[in-house]
């Protein structure tokens, strides 16, 4: 206990020198805590994209239509912008690259008085295009479903529904049929489980849109040739929009990559520009305090006290910096999404974008780096275990000195 | 030589300084013994070898040849480990510059000894207000050693000298920095604590007035014992 406290008092003398040598490892440890929490918020991440996605390689949506346009995934006029003729879908599934398409025609609807989104499917190609829903409970659409349908958990959750319930389903609080509920499916994103998956056949019917599909989700041979086939469908099929949102999420991750790396690489010169600097302090202590070493050693102080007593400084001092360094880290953890303005909407929208379409990807999916604490603690450590062994060979060369030639040292 | 019992015991004692290819000998055999409970003084000009002696006595350095005995334990025969805890506990230290440690107040700075021996807080703590009240600093416990003047930090350092209990107690030119009135309340000092404690002290000087003090006076030059007073 009284080596920590002359430990302090000895760093104290020198509160400016202290300071700078903290900063050092500040730089280091707030970064590194910064890339930590950008890590961990990436998991989460990449697997909610997909899912808010739809998972499909492209989408195509009518983009003449003059109405809500922008909303790319479903946004909340009765029909999600114009549609398309059914007819398209052939033409698509011949594209060179196209793995298959699969139609679809998504509407704001009401599920007895409140409003729901209502996506129209078609069971046997979706599943192939998107990798399918996360039925959690019951069954997912089939083909031969008729006034089937697939709830999200969230409303599920607010009513009492379960499979096998009655609702009414139409696109007026009015205009309803009743439909059986087969499965619940979950994303673990609040906004998309307020939907409901239907048959197209059934969407159609319910609009009154025969024949006709709002968007088209494609799945390509090769995740590589994504904006290959996106070019080719915009210059063959005029007035359509063309999203693609796995190759966003490849983007994104590429671009959370990059930010990764340079965290890192950053990180660890810092902390390690930072130990140079806690080592070339501890050998300024020891120089100047070369007589003080000899006096403690002419009392009677073993080497290893003298060792212990200099550890403890460069302990310390790594560990205030590891102390600012999270705080100033969860700073950075907070603001940073800021600084990356719509992280993932900086992605590609082939075939036009607003600026709309943009901030509406942003709001529904904002990027949180996550502040877990075990990285807390884990950069915390960093702190001070970069001191502790910058703080080994200084200490051991101050334990070793000879008394009587310290002690002659002015 | 004395009678009684010695409680230091050197036995041609050489030390041999290597600048470089150079050797310089700072003592050239030194025989002498110290009894226990004296003030003893070496004097001698400087450079005369009065520290290497003091040093090697005080197990600070080792002699290129030749014994020292203090309690009757060679201490040329300890290892840097056994030194440490010989310095410890065995010795006392008082240098000419006070050499106290500068973060620490006047009790800290005499608890110091007494941490590294691993003594409880408690008695600690009082002890060494007890060995500051006796060397007539008790209004000065929480003073830093720049808010002291010279000869109350040299009283700091007689206290922390005594803080272990120390066999001998070793001063090198102990008054070589204070005023003449400062040296004499020092040396009052050092003779009541010789006569209440019974503690041996070995005071290297050149001062006439510490020489005064002294039971005996060994005085050195070039590295030998020249006669003695």
């Amino acid at each position: 206990m009284e080596i920590w406290k002359m430990a302090f008092r000895n760093i104290s003398r020198r509160k400016l020198r202290t300071t700078l040598t903290v900063l050092g490892i500040v730089v280091g440890v707030s970064l590194m805590l910064a890339l930590f929490s950008l890590v961990s918020g990436m998991d989460v991440r990449v697997t909610q994209m997909v899912r808010a996605l739809g998972g499909a390689d492209i989408t195509i949506y009518n983009a003449t239509f003059p109405g809500r346009g922008g909303q790319p995934f479903g946004g909340f006029g009765t029909i999600m912008r114009g549609t398309l003729p059914i007819e398209l879908l052939q033409q698509i599934n011949q594209i060179p690259g196209v793995y298959i398409a699969s139609p679809q025609l998504s509407f704001m609807g009401y599920l007895g008085s409140s409003r729901i989104t209502i996506y129209g499917i078609d069971p046997s190609t979706y599943d192939e295009v998107t990798g399918g829903l996360n039925i959690i409970e019951g069954r997912g659409l089939k083909q031969e479903d008729k006034n089937k349908i697939v709830l999200g958990k969230t409303i599920v959750e607010a009513s009492n529904i379960t499979i096998g319930s009655k609702v009414k389903i139409g696109i007026s609080a009015t205009e309803q049929e009743d439909f059986e509920v087969v499965g619940v499916f979950e994303t673990g994103v609040m906004f998309q489980e307020n939907a409901g998956y239907i048959t197209l056949e059934d969407a159609q019917r319910l609009t009154g849109y025969m024949g006709q599909i709002s968007q088209i989700l494609v799945k390509c041979e090769d995740p590589y040739i994504v904006s290959e086939v996106a070019n080719t469908i915009s210059n063959l099929i005029p007035g359509v929009r063309i999203t693609t949102p796995t190759a966003m999420i490849t983007q994104a991750t590429q671009l959370l990559n990059t930010l990764t790396m340079f965290f890192a690489t950053i990180g660890l010169v810092a902390l390690l520009a930072g130990s140079f600097g806690v080592m070339n302090t501890m050998f300024m202590a020891i120089s100047e305090r070369t007589r003080e070493i000899g006096i403690l050693k002419a009392i009677g102080a073993r080497n290893r006290e003298i060792l212990k007593m200099f550890l403890a400084e460069a302990i310390i001092i790594g560990a205030l910096g590891g102390g600012i360094g999270i705080i100033i880290g969860a700073i950075i953890t907070y603001i940073l999404p800021m600084f990356i303005p719509g992280f993932i909407g900086i992605a590609p929208f082939i075939g036009g974008t607003t600026a709309r379409g943009i901030r509406q990807i942003r709001t529904t999916q904002t990027f949180t780096p996550t502040l877990t604490p075990i990285n807390i603690a884990l950069c915390f450590s960093l702190g001070v275990l970069v001191g502790l062994l910058a703080g080994l060979y200084p200490a051991w060369r101050a334990s070793k000195m000879k008394p009587v030639e310290a002690l002659r040292h002015v | 030589m004395y009678k009684g019992k010695s409680i230091v015991k050197v036995i041609n004692l050489v030390k041999i300084y290597k600048r470089g290819k150079i050797e310089v000998p700072a003592l050239r055999g030194i025989n002498l013994e110290i009894p226990t409970g004296k003030i003893i003084g070496i004097a001698g000009p400087s450079g005369s070898g009065k520290t290497t002696m003091l040093n090697i006595i005080g197990g600070l350095d080792t002699p290129t040849k030749g014994k020292v005995y203090v309690d009757d334990i060679d201490i040329t025969t300890l290892n840097e480990k056994e030194l440490s805890e010989y310095r410890l506990k065995k010795v006392g230290y008082i240098f000419q510059f006070y050499n106290l440690i500068p973060v620490l107040t006047a009790l800290e700075n005499v608890e110091v000894p007494m941490i590294l021996s691993k003594i409880p807080k408690e008695e600690r703590k009082r002890r060494a207000m007890e060995l500051l009240k006796m060397v007539g600093l008790e209004d000065r416990v929480n003073h830093k050693p720049d808010e002291m003047s010279g000869g109350e930090q040299q009283r700091v350092a007689i206290a922390r000298a005594l803080a272990n209990d120390p066999s001998i107690i070793l001063a090198d030119e102990p008054t070589g920095n204070i005023d003449t009135d400062t040296t004499i309340k020092i040396m009052n000092l050092i003779v009541n604590l010789n006569k209440h404690m019974n503690k041996t002290f070995i005071i290297a000087t050149h001062d006439p007035i510490v020489m005064e003090k002294c039971e005996k006076v060994h005085k050195i030059r070039d590295g030998r014992i020249l006669e003695e007073t």
